[in-house]
């Protein structure tokens, strides 16, 4: 099998019964600190392919889609091929890691809500933090691309954190990556395993690769713990959750609109010269009885243009997040 | 002939549309509620979507209705070349529908217009205005969306094919700015498809049909309809 790519920790071979899919290797190799910390661990990659493989098949049970097809021998998965969007997705419950150290808190403090961050994938630059706004004004991701990211990530966190807390264990903190397959679906690729999350039992201790970059205590034995404790979850009780778009509609510029002329009218009435122009548009908010998926986003876009718009007079946008 | 009048909840004028159509000789008219889908369109000879506030006229004027199952019956009807009319919100349903070009915009105004109108029959030559030549006729409009709006190439084909049936004018049958009620382009207040078998329009012909209503000159649309329903 010829090796597409060879990173860090797992290698990406061709398949040779599809050109629609690759397969993913999991080395032994557990790094730190975009590589400056390396290290061989026998059977980390059995362990990590073994996590991944639940909680990828767990999430995909909840409707999200993953590039995850089935596992192979050796610790292989075979995975949807997938051009990898060029930003990593983090999502936060509680403070750890390079978020402490950015703003000098205390490892720890929970946030008020999940937090979804961007990092720009460059091993050279060490990954760093990026707004959304420079995602988009870079072109690096759209943002419709940008806005189903999170809310996949968010939608992720839900499904995980509920599982971990049917073993008394907080989802601190983990990383996705997003692909595009060939048939256009944006899926939640690469791996999901000790290595991409952060998890603390009761007393506040990891479970995850903060043990290796601490060298704070023995991964592999955390590894093996972590896959017994996925394997005594009961996934099927964690129901579904209902999801939440927006969608906007506005009278086409050009198009008088009279509820806000009027509207302009009243508000000059009340003292506010500045107004110079009111346009009266509809927001419409939809609750989704499952999480966004490439389809459903396409379906969204349907909606508008069979009943929720009409294209001779108004223009549309979806809100995903 | 069997015209089938539908209604949708919120349609408040198939009496009236029901009265004037079986005083009319040939006039076979019978109600389709909504809910019954299709089906009872089958051996309708014409089809007559009347006025009211089809669900509210929540989303926009005639959106929601214009999605129905009952609908597909309506393009079934329209494709068989029978006569099709919708009036007021039946013209919004059949915008929506896409039976016709163009939307019903909220009035210029943004308010309820309800008054008595003048009405000029346009370059068309369909079968709704036959006998109407250059007519100037009164009859009276009630809507809050009467606006019609289209693209610069639909308003060019609309023109071009002589597919105006009805301009709102002045007593003199001239269409000014001054006495356009809502806002509509180009004066129009009633428009039909491109094979002339469907019409739209915002005025109420139907309120205009006996003496004691203050008008007759809708009568002779309507007869036209009626007539048109009998063709082979
Ligand atoms: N379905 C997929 N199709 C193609 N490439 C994938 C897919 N899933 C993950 N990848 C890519 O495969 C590689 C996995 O290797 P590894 O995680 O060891 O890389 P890495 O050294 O961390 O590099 P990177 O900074 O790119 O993540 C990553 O580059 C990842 O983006
Ligand atoms: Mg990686």
């Amino acid at each position: 099998m010829s090796v597409i790519r060879e990173g860090k920790v797992k290698r990406v071979l061709e398949d040779p019964e599809s050109s629609q899919h690759v397969i993913i290797e999991f080395t032994n190799f557990v790094t730190a600190g975009d590589g400056a910390k390396k290290e061989e661990l026998e059977g980390k990659g059995r362990l990590a392919c073994d996590i991944t493989e639940f909680l990828l098949q767990y999430l995909s049970d909840k409707g999200i889609e993953t590039h995850y097809v089935e596992t192979l021998e050796g610790p292989k998965i075979r995975c949807f091929r997938a051009a990898i969007l060029p930003v990593e997705v983090v999502c936060r419950n509680v403070a750890a890691g390079s978020f402490c150290r950015r703003y000098g808190i205390d490892r720890g403090i929970e946030l008020s809500e999940p937090l979804v961050e961007f990092f720009l994938k460059d091993d050279k630059l060490g990954d760093p933090l990026i707004t959304e706004e420079a995602v988009m004004r870079l072109q690096l991701v759209n943002r419709s691309d940008i806005g189903f990211m999170k809310s996949i990530a968010l939608s992720v966190n839900h499904y995980l954190s509920e599982l971990f807390a049917q073993q008394n264990l907080r989802l601190v903190d983990f990383k996705l990556e997003f692909g595009r397959t060939a048939d256009g679906r944006l899926v939640v690729a690469d791996e999901i395993s000790g290595d991409t999350m952060r998890i603390w039992n009761k007393e506040g201790e990891s479970l995850d690769k903060d043990l290796f970059r601490e060298d704070s205590g023995d991964l592999l034995s955390a590894y093996v713990g972590l896959l017994d404790i996925l394997r005594k979850t009961d996934p099927k009780i964690i129901p579904i959750r209902s999801e939440e778009v927006h969608v906007m509609v506005m009278p086409k510029e050009g198009i008088k609109n009279p509820p806000g002329e009027v509207t302009r009218k009243g508000l000059i009435r009340l003292g506010f010269q500045d107004v110079k122009e009111v346009r009266v548009g509809k927001e419409f908010k939809i609750v989704l009885t499952r999480p966004l998926t490439s389809s459903l986003l396409k379906g969204l876009e349907l909606m508008n243009i069979k009943l929720l718009t009409n294209p001779i007079a108004e223009t549309h946008e979806v809100r995903l997040s | 002939m069997a015209i089938a009048v539908i209604r949708f909840p919120g349609t408040n004028n198939e009496k009236d549309v029901m009265r004037v159509l079986a005083s009319i000789p040939g006039g076979d008219p019978y109600l389709v509620p909504n809910y019954d889908g299709p089906g009872p369109l089958a051996r309708a000879d014409g089809v007559f979507i009347p006025g009211g506030f089809s669900y509210g006229d929540y989303l926009r004027a005639g959106a929601v209705a214009s999605v129905e199952a009952i609908i597909d019956g309506v393009v079934e009807i329209a494709k068989a070349g029978k006569p099709v009319i919708g009036i007021c919100n039946g013209f919004q349903i059949l915008a929506e529908a896409g039976l016709l070009p163009g939307v019903l915009l909220p009035n210029k105004s943004a308010r309820f217009v309800c008054k008595w109108i003048n009405l000029r029959t346009c370059e068309t030559k369909s079968i709704y205005t036959e006998g109407l030549d250059s007519a100037i006729l009164r009859i009276p409009i009630a809507h809050a969306e009467g606006n019609y709006y289209c693209s610069e190439e639909d308003l060019h084909m609309l023109k071009g094919e002589g597919r105006v049936s009805f301009r709102y004018c002045n007593s003199e049958g001239e269409p000014t700015q001054e006495v356009n009620p809502n806002g509509s382009l180009d004066n129009i207040a009633g428009i039909v498809n491109e094979r002339g078998n469907v019409l739209g329009m915002m005025p109420h012909p139907e309120r205009a049909s006996r003496a004691i209503l203050g008008s007759t000159d809708g009568l002779a649309i309507l007869e036209n309809f009626v007539r048109a329903t009998k063709a082979p």
